[in-house]
């Protein structure tokens, strides 16, 4: 683990900025999460070790786009490339934060940080340089949609940050694509802030080549009336970790997440989710799939947190999951933890194969096997895919999906 | 465990009349019912002196009369016990234990071996009364055995003569082990190894009694088997241990109640239960759990740190756990099965109401090793007052576990917005071929339901006592007759004066 030894040597970065000596300076205490904590008990060490070994790059070199970008309103940001960014129309604007509002918005989130919770945005926030934080203020309707692209370079971890604020009466559709190249890591953190009677249509689309590591974090603060919907995809990645904290600061806000893991060969990929609820009237809506295949291993680990003050909220969460094969793993924790009397609050947690009798119907009817089965996980996919914002119309994820398989 | 129900069983033919009889008689008591097992027994007791060494262990299993494989397995236990650390894990609050304040021996004192009932000192006797377990003529029309452990030692098992005409062995766990050696050998910590947790391996070092029932291949035990403990002095803690076999197409009922009087220490309950179902066998274990849980501000009350936990050795065995949890300050609980046999059956059915302070963290482990295994769990958490519930469970398919199935249920009812209710299910399969599933609620008491019963001219307290029995029904259902009706009354004794 180069990068840990470098942090302890505080050999890491020369010239840091305050906020990378910040993190720094909370790292070297301790520069690794508790491994019997339950959000990393379950993390496979080799493999998690493995997403250290790489130094660090700060640059980031030219990648092909996944997919062509054919509607001309749409707007394409890759984190990382140089670029200034003011965009005033009529109707809306998008403009970089300034270098002050980043880092107090980024110092305030520091301050509540707790070392396992958030070891993976500290790690972030460590590594990434000015050049690779984009910072987005966006006001105003009618806004096209974004898509921001976010990447790793071969033999190299690459930290990559967003921040966006997202003003009152504001609406957009939001996709984020993290790629992973052959042996390499990627380090993103989201940080998102949902003002007054805003909402996002956020995806999350992560998937990478063979031997490629992950570390998404997606931090989102929601005030009142705000409505969060997020779609999450993440495949074909040797480690990923997928974080997703979600506070709704004051009630009163929506929440939906709809996320899918898909596992082959021996990876492990794991998602852990913390919502909270701050206030009264909060609502969430939460599916969980996971499908593992071959040796592979995926965990799905959410908690609910319910306090005195949240009365009134309905909250639910399921994970479902599907396991392939004799070898591979699945491990699902749905946690509620409630204090206030006057709420709704059910969670739910399957595991099963694929249903062998609609197998046996489509067989009688002469499909084969293997279509059968792709008509099935088709169907599977499809509840999450059809969630994910702006690539729906453009992007086959459903046949990327299945042409994999 | 009142006597005066005993007519009501008798003519069990009909069950709704025996509940609606309960109901009209019960809630109608409860209502400011003070915590009515909160008596001391003065009789004298022999207690040895505090604190925990290799020496105390030696003299305990020196005054049982042991053999040496169980001082060597206890002195194993102590060694283990003092490499583990206490856990700290389940997120529970209480002030350390010292465990060298401790006395882990107390026992009536008794001249000479008791050989008939009439020779036990009249005050025990008076206290089983008290507690409504009486161990003579009376219980007989109830069908049920009872072995009664106060303080630490087992004091008179009775039925046992009618027992052993079928073959059944029923006795405390000391006596055992001078009887039936052979068997407390080679069962002895098979499922529960003495490194299995902390609370385990201390047990393990300083068990005092317990009971000990063994029922022969192909006998269905002709009557419910039930123990009852009872801690009577403030400084000793309770170490019971209890082992139950079931050989070969057997099955047995057995049921365990526990009291404790009040004190304002806290006071350590550290048991085992061990059970062993083989081919075709069926073992039901059913408790009520009444421990003193400390007065409202939290001042005393019994911690009960207990591990049990059952095995399904052979094909077709089935092990059913069901338990009211009521007293307690803190109750740290998890009847578990080990599911190794072929289609063997592992349930758990479970009501646990907090109060008050009072913290439970209760649920189960249902580990599936063998081919087409089944488990179901049912768990109802009340919580009410300042106090906190939670279900912690575990379900495992092991890769040998095919067309396995599990299905498992948590509801939680809040009252009053001081309360928490948790859920950490946690679900690992390395099966394809085999089905979990998961749900859990929460809620609270509907208003529109007490709205409708109180225009039927129920009153307040009797409608949430309705309420919360209904809620909890599908357990109830589950227990044996005598400890549905018991576990009404305390029910609803314990939430007097929690709601409104």
């Amino acid at each position: 683990m180069e990068i840990i030894e470098k942090i302890k040597n505080n050999k890491l970065i020369d010239n840091p900025t305050e906020i990378q000596k910040i993190c720094l300076h909370k790292l070297q205490s301790s520069p690794l999460p508790n491994p019997k904590s339950e959000l990393w008990r379950l993390s496979n060490k080799s493999k998690f070790s493995n997403v250290l070994d790489y130094s660090v790059n700060q640059k980031g070199p030219k990648f092909d786009m996944p997919y062509p970008k054919n509607s001309q309103s749409t707007i394409r940001l890759t984190i990382g490339e140089e670029c200034h960014i003011k965009l005033i129309k009529e109707n809306y604007s998008i403009q970089q934060l300034s270098e002050d509002e980043l880092d107090k918005y980024i110092n305030k989130q520091i301050s509540c940080f707790d070392q396992n919770e958030n070891w993976s945005d500290l790690l972030n926030l460590s590594l990434s340089c000015a050049k690779n934080i984009l910072g987005l203020k966006i006001n105003g309707s009618k806004i096209p949609p974004i898509e921001i692209f976010s990447h790793a370079s071969s033999n190299s971890l690459n930290a990559k940050t967003l921040v966006i604020f997202l003003e009152k009466n504001c609406n957009i559709e939001l996709l984020q694509v993290n790629l992973g190249k052959d042996k390499s890591s990627l380090s993103q953190s989201t940080f998102l802030s949902l003002k007054e009677n805003s909402s996002v249509n956020h995806g999350v689309v992560s998937y990478g080549e063979e031997g490629s590591n992950l570390l998404n974090s997606i931090n989102v603060i929601q005030q009142k009336n705000s409505e969060y919907n997020l779609g999450s995809l993440h495949f074909k990645f040797n480690y990923a970790r997928f974080e997703i904290r979600i506070k709704q600061s004051v009630g009163n806000a929506k929440t939906n997440i709809k996320g899918m893991q898909i596992t082959k060969k021996d990876e492990q990929i794991s998602t852990y989710t913390k919502i909270d609820f701050n206030g009264p009237n909060g609502f969430l809506d939460q599916i969980n799939k996971s499908l593992a295949d071959d040796k592979s291993h995926a965990i799905f680990a959410g908690s609910i947190i319910v306090p005195k003050i949240a009365q009134k909220t309905d909250a639910s969460q399921l994970s479902r999951n599907l396991l392939l094969s004799n070898l591979a793993q699945i491990d699902t924790k749905p946690q509620l933890e409630i204090i206030a009397d006057d709420v709704k609050c059910k969670h739910g947690a399957t595991i099963s194969q694929l249903n062998e009798e609609e197998l046996f119907y489509m067989r009688t009817r002469g499909i084969t096997l293997a279509e059968a089965s792709k008509l099935q996980l088709s169907s599977y996919f499809k509840e999450i895919i059809s969630f994910i914002p702006v690539s729906k119309d453009r992007w086959d994820l459903l046949d990327k999906l299945l042409n994999e398989n | 465990m009142g006597v005066s129900f005993v007519k009501v069983y008798k003519d069990n033919c009909n069950r709704l009349f025996l509940d609606n009889m309960v109901k009209e008689n019960l809630v109608k008591d409860v209502v400011k019912e003070p915590y009515k097992y909160g008596f001391i027994t003065d009789i004298e007791t022999e207690k040895i002196a505090k604190g925990l060494n290799e020496d105390i262990i030696r003299l305990i299993s020196q005054k049982k009369e042991e053999p040496k494989y169980l001082l060597d397995f206890r002195l194993k236990a102590f060694k283990k016990w003092q490499k583990m650390e206490e856990p700290d894990w389940a997120g529970l609050g209480y002030k350390k234990i010292d465990y060298q304040d401790i006395i882990y021996y107390s026992a009536p004192k008794q001249k000479e071996k008791i050989s008939s009932l009439d020779e036990v000192d009249p005050k025990l006797l008076e206290t089983f009364d008290k507690l409504g377990i009486p161990l003579t003529e009376q219980k007989k029309l109830t069908n049920v055995a009872v072995d009664a452990v106060f303080d630490s030692v087992s004091i008179a098992t009775t039925f046992r003569e009618e027992l052993a005409g079928h073959g059944v062995i029923f006795c405390s766990i000391s006596e055992a082990v001078k009887t039936h050696s052979d068997l407390i050998e080679k069962y002895l910590g098979t499922v529960v190894p003495a490194s299995d947790n902390y609370f385990a391996a201390l047990n393990s070092a300083v068990f005092s009694d317990g009971s000990f029932v063994y029922i022969p291949k192909g006998v269905k035990c002709p009557m419910d088997l039930s123990s009852y403990f009872r801690i009577n002095s403030g400084d000793s803690g309770q170490f019971e241990r209890t082992l139950i076999i079931a050989e070969e197409s057997s099955s047995v009922s057995y049921l365990e109640g526990c009291t404790a009087p009040m004190f304002d220490t806290n006071t350590l309950h550290a048991a085992v239960v061990e059970l062993i179902a083989l081919d075709d066998a069926s073992i039901k274990y059913s408790t009520v759990q009444n421990w003193y849980a400390g007065d409202e501000e939290g001042v005393g009350g019994i911690f009960n740190f207990v591990t049990k936990r059952g095995k399904c050795l052979g094909k077709r065995s089935k092990i059913s756990w069901s338990q009211v949890e009521t007293g307690s300050a803190i109750t740290w609980k998890y009847p578990s099965c080990l599911l190794l046999g072929e289609e063997s059956v592992g349930e758990f059915y479970s009501v646990a109401l907090t109060n008050n302070l009072q913290q439970a963290d209760t649920g189960t482990k249902m580990i599936h090793i063998g081919p087409k295994t089944k488990s179901t769990i049912v768990s109802k958490g009340i919580s009410a007052g300042n106090s906190i519930n939670s279900y912690r469970g575990l379900v495992k398919m092991g890769t040998k576990a095919t067309g396995s199935r599990n299905y498992s249920q948590c509801d939680s009812m809040l009252i009053g917005d001081q309360a928490s209710a948790n859920t950490f299910p946690y679900i690992k399969s390395q099966q394809p071929n085999s089905d979990i599933e998961h749900e859990a609620s929460t809620c609270r008491i509907s208003e529109d339901q007490l709205f409708y019963l109180q225009s039927r001219g129920i009153e307040f307290e009797e409608a949430i006592s309705m309420m919360v029995s209904g809620f909890c029904r599908d357990v109830f259902n589950q227990l044996p007759m005598e400890f549905a009706a018991e576990a009404d009354k305390l029910l609803s004794l314990k939430l007097e004066g929690s709601v409104g």
